[in-house]
């Protein structure tokens, strides 16, 4: 009787087992490394939502090449390490010819090599420049890279709103000199010298000597790379309260939810570059409306890079009509002119498939979209 | 004209953020007097302390002047905790093992603030909403509450110390435990109320300066550096020199961001330091060692 019990239990397990294959066989499968556990957990629940929502999308509509497609989810825990373990437990699965890998910069670094040997094309949304340029054949970006980010403020300010008398205040960090660094070099492309470029450290607890330097300086616009959004509140309170009503125009971090609620209104009719903002294109509104409907959620840029590299990886295989690594490198990079969520791709031989992006404006508390800037290659 | 309303606004500046410097200070003294050792969670009292207003203000939408009771209130206890916790059962050990238990408390608060509010900094408002325009310069409100708080402080200190029974009994604890216990003074619960004290001091400190810097898990640790800075440069252990050298740091590094460098402006604290270190070992105020045996 018993011996009878265990064999049913084995054979129902085959038998599911088997099933279970058999469906997997028909279904095309997808990596993805996100943040589910960690300090960046937030981030990760947006990056599955971005990337659940391409794939209802693609399954709609036919699927991969006939087959439908199915997400494989690792864990990273938010760390480096746990980046590096993700890889390598979803480059052992041999059904698996594409991944969605992470958002960070320092995780994709730590990971790289990992990748490199895997020799998996893997989409990325990490902003730092070097990514691409590490030698590494299997990384794309799906994000505009950092080295744009100057370009767009500084073509903005001078061509669109006409402003000459420049100030760049920056953090001393490698991310703050970096970013001034660049701006100057944009802007002297541009014709234009700035006026004043004065560095901060971190965590500053005053800014009037910065505040009354740009004064003294005339500026009519200033240019900041931000890192901390404590300095940035700060410095955006003492900006208006010693009376300067120069244009800002800011990195990043003046858009982001913790800068807007520090500063308030202080923050009011400055402008910010941010790559991903639901008015910004026909793609995006649309991806807006699904998104809020199936998560009751705003969408961000989590979600958004996630959602386009899912459809970059859809429409690459495609194209090659096979799972091997070569032949998708090759129909990635021959992307050109697609419009995604983000802008519109078009990769290079480094795996750059974006140049631009959008510039925003903080409108009584709302961020708002002005417009779109891209540069060719 | 305009270069005097410049160098007026720096130096309200300095003084304002170097009255902020002179409380955190004010608590570190107080407890190097009564035990003999820094607490380096010193910076974190102001931190808990401006968290503990945006829970009750903010959070538990209390009215302002009801959650600034409370916050203090609660740091009392928590000064009270501390002592038992972080210096009590360490008291005998010299004064090593207190200070690393004192370090261990400020990693400690720190990550509980952080596992209970988040990473995020957050917001708090003005007492006073607005600010005074004389010509082109601007003084905040909340600038001119921490100075006025900072001089109602200095002058309760000096009458509390001096003028009651209490503070007699603390200074007398301070100066010689072995004779203050011989004179019938209960000695470990003295230093139990220096530690409320200076917890209540650091909340202050903190409550003050969340509107101006926000409040974040690392606000009290950059206050502390400079404090500690002050209480060297005013005479270790002097509730005079912490008070002087608070303010000095803050009107020095001020005025040295405007007419030399911003982005060292972090250095000049330091510098005044190694000056005073080398000409004036003592501090301002401070007794020379030798004589202090």
């Amino acid at each position: 009787m018993r011996n009878s019990l265990w064999g049913a239990l084995a054979a129902g397990a085959a038998a599911s087992f088997i099933g279970l294959s058999a469906i997997a066989a028909d279904t095309v499968k997808i990596g993805l490394i996100a943040e589910i556990t960690g300090p960046n957990a937030e981030a990760g629940t947006y990056t599955i939502n971005g990337a659940r929502l391409a794939v209802e999308d693609i399954n709609r509509k036919g699927g991969i090449l006939g087959k439908q497609v199915e997400l494989v989810i690792e864990d990273n825990q938010s760390t480096n390490p746990g980046t590096v373990l993700a890889f390598s437990k979803l480059g052992g699965n041999k059904d698996i010819p594409a991944i969605i890998g992470p958002i960070r910069s320092t995780q994709i670094q730590a990971a790289s090599p990992s990748i490199a040997k895997l020799g998996i094309p893997t989409m990325i949304g990490g902003t730092d420049p070097s990514l691409t340029k590490v030698n590494n054949r299997w990384v794309f970006r799906c994000r505009p890279n950092d080295l744009y980010s100057s370009k767009v403020i500084a073509n903005f300010g001078v061509n669109k709103l006409k402003l000459k008398k420049w100030v760049i205040v920056h953090s001393t960090d490698a991310f703050g000199s970096g970013g001034a660094k660049a701006l100057g070099d944009a802007l002297k492309d541009n014709g234009v010298e700035p006026v004043l470029v004065q560095g901060y450290t971190n965590n500053s607890q005053d800014f009037t000597p910065v505040v009354l330097a740009i004064k003294k300086s005339g500026a009519d616009v200033i240019g900041t790379y931000m890192t901390n959004s404590q300095d940035l509140g700060i410095f955006a309170k003492q900006l208006r309260q010693l009376g300067v009503t120069a244009t800002w125009i800011g990195s990043p971090s003046i858009v982001t939810d913790t800068a807007m609620k520090l500063a308030g209104d202080s923050l009011y009719g400055t402008y910010g570059i941010a790559d991903f903002n639901p008015d910004a294109n026909a793609a995006a509104k649309s991806y807006a409306i699904a998104y809020r409907a199936k998560y009751k959620l705003e969408p961000d840029v989590y979600s958004s890079w996630a959602f386009d590299a899912m459809h970059v990886i859809a429409t690459a295989l495609n194209t090659a009509k096979s799972h091997k690594a070569e032949d998708i490198r090759k129909a990635i990079v021959g992307i050109k002119g697609w419009k995604g969520v983000e802008g519109t791709y078009d990769f290079d031989d480094n795996g750059d498939g974006l140049r631009g992006y959008n510039i925003v404006k903080n409108d009584a508390g709302k961020v708002k979209y002005v417009e779109h800037i891209d540069f060719n290659k | 004209m305009e270069a005097l309303a410049n160098n007026f606004q720096v130096l309200f500046q300095g003084l304002a953020l170097g009255s902020i410097y002179a409380l955190v200070a004010l608590g570190f003294v107080l407890i190097i007097r009564a035990t003999n050792v820094v607490n380096f969670a010193q910076g974190d009292f102001a931190m808990l302390g401006a968290y503990l207003m945006v829970a009750f203000l903010v959070g538990a939408g209390l009215p302002y002047w009801i959650s600034f009771l409370l916050a203090l209130v609660a740091m009392g206890v928590f000064g009270l905790v501390f002592n038992y916790g972080v210096y009590y059962p360490l008291r005998h050990r010299g004064f090593l093992p207190v200070i690393i238990s004192t370090l261990g408390a400020s990693i400690f608060l720190q990550n509980s603030v952080l596992a209970i509010f988040g990473a995020q900094p957050k917001r708090l408002d003005n007492v006073i909403q607005g600010g005074i325009h004389i010509g082109s310069v601007f003084l905040d409100s909340q600038y001119l509450v921490i100075l006025a708080v900072t001089m109602v402080m200095v002058a309760f200190q000096y009458f509390f110390f001096e003028h009651t029974l209490l503070g007699k009994k603390l200074q007398a604890t301070s100066q010689d435990k072995d004779m203050a216990r011989l004179l019938g003074i209960p000695v470990a619960l003295m230093i139990a109320i220096t530690f409320i004290y200076s917890s209540m001091l650091g909340g202050l400190a903190g409550v003050l300066v969340g509107p101006v810097l926000f409040v974040s898990i690392g606000m009290g640790s950059i206050i502390a550096l400079k404090a500690f800075a002050a209480t060297i440069i005013g005479g270790f252990g002097d509730v005079k020199g912490a008070i002087v050298g608070g303010i000095f740091i803050g009107v020095v590094e001020s005025f040295a961001a405007y007419y030399i460098s911003v982005p060292y402006k972090d250095a000049y604290a330091f510098l005044m330091l190694f000056l005073v270190l080398i000409f004036r070992p003592q501090g301002f105020f401070g007794e020379r060692v030798s004589e202090k045996a």
